[in-house]
């Protein structure tokens, strides 16, 4: 049985339907990814498996427990962490404090036979952010306050990290190096760890992802390994354009 | 769901309902209900409420367009009363001139100002500037028609077409006035329900608020839209101010305090919905009208009567859904610094105000303009009253500075501090149940926010409010909470460590020294994990949460800490005067005040609270200055100086959001040694500036690439912001 399981979830914004019948499971041990085109309902899906958003309907099971109507603070103690899209990050405190708050929160329950401060900075030193710890994370830059983020959910210590977007902002060798820990952390048998990872960059996505589900306009079209998924019909004409709608939302991107 | 209703609405009005039952029951009147009394009587509450629902109406027109929650509703209507007033009765213009001048020349001009200077620069501001300078300038409006119109001059708005002229009704008649205000009411709410939701303006109008860049790539111009959503709600609010004023008189607190009322309409509709705030008017208005008729709650409740519509907020505020955590709206919020003022930085700055307080009061230095040896009673008395109100505004530095929730009953909270106070120790003043008081209130703080603290910070801010006039109307004036025994001191002199504190001068020393308790207290505060953790959910409630932070249970703590804090501070206040009347009449302007100063110093910096000193100061200052001859100048300048000097304060927050301290921190910067921190970030923010301006919008010439970054970073959109090979390669 998978650890995180979103079934047939529908989440409506008036008349858009973001999320329509969609499905995702996600095992520890291994990184699964969730791709598709802009507005796809990525986003929309982590907000609802974190609780920021009530499913119209379809539910959210973690560890076969049924967590749909938790709060969002009761699933993050049961093991959910995330980063956002758009930077969430506080703005205000330093890049050591921003974690320090994730290890407070999570001490007695996660870390606790060991200083906060240790645990902040290990998790700092994980996603190479040692030398900016004391800055404010208002004055970093984008790329580095997405690192802050990491840094932050790794504190929690989760079993299922859900991240996104965290290359947007990085420059490849940063990327890569991202991928490099994420593999790291769910090789380890201790973490017991599962991410879901999102990403517009294909080669990162295709580098570190054992398993893909693919969105396109709310719905999974397609979920398989990273070679199943490339030769996928419908997954190409979700990305290049069947029909002639698409075709014009195609070329926008170019 | 029950009956297709959310089950928080069909609880709060099963419990709302149940209450009225009960005290209608308890304290019914007695007197006949005739068909036609109570006929009169509906008719009067439906006039009430039309008034109510034009303010609000207004409220709501400026709320869904422009995401500002105007406070300055009330004093717009206020300052177009006395206009009024002035051009019909003072200066015998016909009635209708007057009104057009006023309702269609004035107040649209005034709101097209108020909107290019000011509310247009408030859209990506924080919650707590936003209301700060909303407030700022009710204040401000009110200091002027106090300056304009002296208050001692007896005035009256007439009625339109006299009191006498209207429809028969058998016992009574029904004037043409209140037939119009109604009449009028109504189709301005239906008139603007049909612009907002049926016409072309309406929907840009709309748009705008949720996505201004979006919005005007489809055509619609942003400024024009604001410009005339304040035009118009600031018309409604002259025309309800010039409306009301025959009925209640032209008082500027009281038809300031009908603004209330309007809230309460206005969140009855959730904030957003016209109609439901329009229904929540009339109902208020209906409410009040009857308890007014057939309910009597004896002289110790007299003004419990007007306390509907703090009520009916408290309803509404248990009924309204939670309110979902926003994600994403970070991006658009303008970055603030913060810094730990260090412990040593901490010490020596209470240090220094220690000793200069000592140096002053003790009188061992002669600065030449007076001789501080003589500091008579009355300056060691504004001495005393600006350390009292300086402790009211240490309460504010946790709860607005670092958790960003908003309280406007900072007096009320000291005012129930004193009560507490007086009593445990009201007979022998031993100074040791000041740490009971500081339990003790730190419950009600909690009780205040609990209920709103599920829903966004406006709520909260309207709840405090809500609770200050609650508090004014049914708990202080009550003779059992503050009796007034005799003519003598209510309040006994504090006694701590063996010394009593009977002389102004040890008493003032007295609080300097908890005043520098309080600092230290907030400085160690503000390096905790509670610190941390209020700032954190100041920063991001979605981001908090998602990290296991209980975001509710937080800011009900923060209150609590804080309301003990003002609970503390309220006994020092109240042992100033000595007397139960400072507690109990204070208004809620004063309250204001405090909030503004601190406001405008910087809240989240703990020695903001001693910027409080200055009102009192100067006001003592101003009359030494007067006893000692002829410096008309400077008096005037004092004069106007602790008027106007906290609203035009706050207006500078449109500019420089984090408040005066800060930026003096800053700027002396340079010379000090220890704030290599604070130069660093200056350089940072320069160069920050000299990022290429955007041009045309590519209207001249497509845009390179790095426009496009720069565009996308303008915009929030944070995706690659740096292009990378490889990206996108599933759809090329
Ligand atoms: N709070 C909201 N209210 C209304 N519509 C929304 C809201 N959030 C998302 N949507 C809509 O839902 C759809 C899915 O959006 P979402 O942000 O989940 O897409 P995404 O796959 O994350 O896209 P991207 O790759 O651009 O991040 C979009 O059409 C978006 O406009
Ligand atoms: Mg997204």
């Amino acid at each position: 049985m998978a650890l995180l399981e979103a079934e047939h979830v529908v989440m409506r914004f008036g008349g858009v339907v973001a999320l329509d019948n969609a499905s995702v499971d996600v095992d520890p041990g291994l990184v699964t990814g969730l791709i598709g085109p802009n507005g796809a309902g990525k986003t929309t899906l982590f907000n609802v498996v974190t609780g920021l958003l009530p499913p119209t309907s379809g539910a959210v099971k973690f560890d076969g427990v049924d967590i749909t109507r938790a709060t969002v603070a009761k699933r993050s103690q049961m093991g959910i962490a995330r980063t956002f899209q758009k930077l969430e990050a506080f703005n205000t405190l330093s890049a050591f404090d921003n974690v320090r708050v994730a290890v407070e929160q999570n001490h007695r329950a996660k870390w606790k036979h060991r200083r906060v401060s240790d645990v902040a900075h290990e998790m700092l030193g994980k996603v190479g952010l040692d030398d900016v710890a004391d800055v404010t994370v208002g004055t970093l830059p984008t790329g580095s306050a997405r690192l802050v983020e990491l840094a932050r959910a790794l504190a929690c210590r989760p079993r299922v990290l859900l991240l996104d977007e965290p290359s947007s902002g990085l420059n490849e060798e940063e990327t890569s190096s991202i991928g490099q820990l994420l593999l790291e952390l769910v090789a380890d048998k201790d973490n017991d760890l599962a991410v879901l990872l999102v990403e517009h960059d294909m080669s990162f996505v295709m580098g570190v992802c054992a398993r893909i589900h693919v969105l396109d306009f709310g719905k999974i079209i397609a979920v398989g390994t990273p070679f199943e998924v490339q030769g996928n019909e419908a997954v190409r004409a979700a990305y290049l354009g069947g029909d002639e709608f698409r075709g014009a939302y195609a070329e926008m991107d170019e | 769901m029950i009956f297709g209703l959310r089950r928080s609405v069909v609880a709060a009005t099963l419990l709302a309902t149940l209450g009225a039952v009960v005290l209608a029951v308890l304290t019914w009147k007695g007197s006949q209900v005739t068909s036609e009394s109570f006929l009169v009587t509906t008719y009067i509450g439906l006039f009430l409420g039309a008034l109510w629902a034009m303010y609000a109406t207004g409220l709501v027109v400026v709320y869904t367009t422009t995401g500002v929650f105007n406070f300055a509703q009330g004093a717009i209507g206020v300052f177009s009363a006395f206009l009024y007033w002035e051009l019909h009765v003072n200066r015998g213009w016909h009635s209708i001139l007057a009104l057009f001048v006023v309702v269609c020349l004035f107040a649209p001009a005034l709101g097209v100002t108020l909107d290019a200077v000011i509310m247009r620069r408030l859209r990506t501001a924080s919650l707590v500037v936003q209301l700060m300078v909303t407030v700022a300038i009710m204040v401000l409006l009110l200091s002027v028609v106090g300056d304009i119109w002296e208050a001692d001059t007896p005035r009256r708005v007439p009625y339109l077409f006299g009191i006498n002229n209207g429809i028969d009704l058998g016992p009574s008649q029904l004037p043409w006035h209140r037939l119009i205000v109604f009449a009028v009411a109504i189709a301005i709410a239906v008139s603007m329900r049909f612009l907002l939701r049926r016409t072309r303006i309406g929907t840009a109008m709309r748009a705008v608020v949720d996505n201004r860049e979006l919005a005007a790539l489809n055509g619609a111009r942003p400024n024009v839209v604001s410009s005339t959503s304040w035009a118009l709600g600031s018309m409604m609010g002259a025309l309800g101010g010039i409306l009301i004023a025959p009925e209640l008189g032209l008082d500027p607190a009281t038809l300031n305090n009908v603004v209330i009322i309007a809230f309460a309409a206005a969140a009855f509709g959730a904030l957003r919905n016209l109609p439901m705030a329009v229904i929540g008017a009339m109902l208020i208005g209906l409410l009040r009208a009857h308890t007014g008729a057939w309910l009597d709650f004896g002289p110790d409740f007299r003004f419990a009567h007007l306390a509907v519509a703090p009520l009916i907020l408290l309803f509404v505020v248990v009924a309204l859904p939670q309110a979902r955590l926003e994600v994403g709206r970070l991006a658009h919020h303008l970055r603030r610094h913060e810094r730990y003022t260090k412990w040593w930085e901490g010490l020596f700055g209470c240090g220094v105000v220690i000793l200069l307080a000592v140096v002053f009061s003790g009188g061992w230095l002669d600065f030449g303009i007076w001789d501080p040896g003589a500091w008579g009673s009355r300056e060691l008395n504004s001495a005393n009253e600006a350390m009292a109100l300086a402790l009211i505004g240490l309460s504010l530095v946790p709860l607005i500075g670092w958790a960003g929730q908003i309280n406007f009953a900072p007096l009320a909270f000291a005012g129930f501090g004193a009560f507490v106070y007086l009593k445990l120790a009201g007979d022998t003043g031993n100074g040791y149940w000041i740490l009971l008081v500081g339990l003790l209130c730190a419950p009600l703080g909690a009780l205040v926010a609990l209920p709103a603290a599920r829903l966004r910070g406006l709520y909260l801010a309207l709840m405090t409010m809500a609770f200050a006039q609650a508090m004014s109307l049914i708990f202080f004036p009550h003779p059992w909470v503050m009796p007034i025994i005799g003519t003598g001191r209510q309040f006994p002199h504090i006694e701590l460590f063996g010394v009593t504190f009977d002389d102004r001068r040890g008493f003032f020393l007295l609080m300097v020294c908890v005043f520098a308790i309080f600092v230290y207290g907030l400085v160690l505060l503000r390096r905790s994990r509670y610190g941390r953790r209020w700032m954190a959910i100041n920063d991001s409630q979605a981001a908090s949460a998602t990290l296991g932070v209980p975001v509710v249970w937080t800011k009900v703590v923060v209150y609590a800490v804080s309301a003990s804090m003002a609970g503390i501070a309220g006994v020092f206040w109240a042992t100033v005067s000595g007397n139960v009347d400072s507690v109990q009449g204070f208004d809620l302007l004063i309250g204001f005040n405090i909030v503004l100063l601190v406001a405008a110093a910087g809240v989240s910096i703990p020695m903001a609270g001693i910027f409080l000193i200055f009102i009192p100061l100067f006001k003592g200052f101003g009359l030494r200055l007067e006893d000692a001859g002829n410096v008309d100048f400077l008096v005037t300048l004092l004069d106007i100086m602790t008027t106007y000097g906290p609203g035009l304060m706050v207006l500078g927050m449109v500019f420089n959001p984090r408040g005066a301290i800060f930026e003096m921190g800053r700027g002396f910067s340079p010379i000090l040694p220890w704030r290599s921190d604070a130069r660093a970030e200056i350089a940072a923010e320069n160069a920050q500036k000299r990022e290429p301006e955007i041009g045309e919008l590519g209207l001249e010439r497509p845009f390179n690439p790095e426009e496009v970054i720069a565009i996308d970073r303008r915009l929030g959109i944070l995706d690659d912001v740096v292009p990378k090979e490889g990206y996108g390669t599933a759809r090329s």
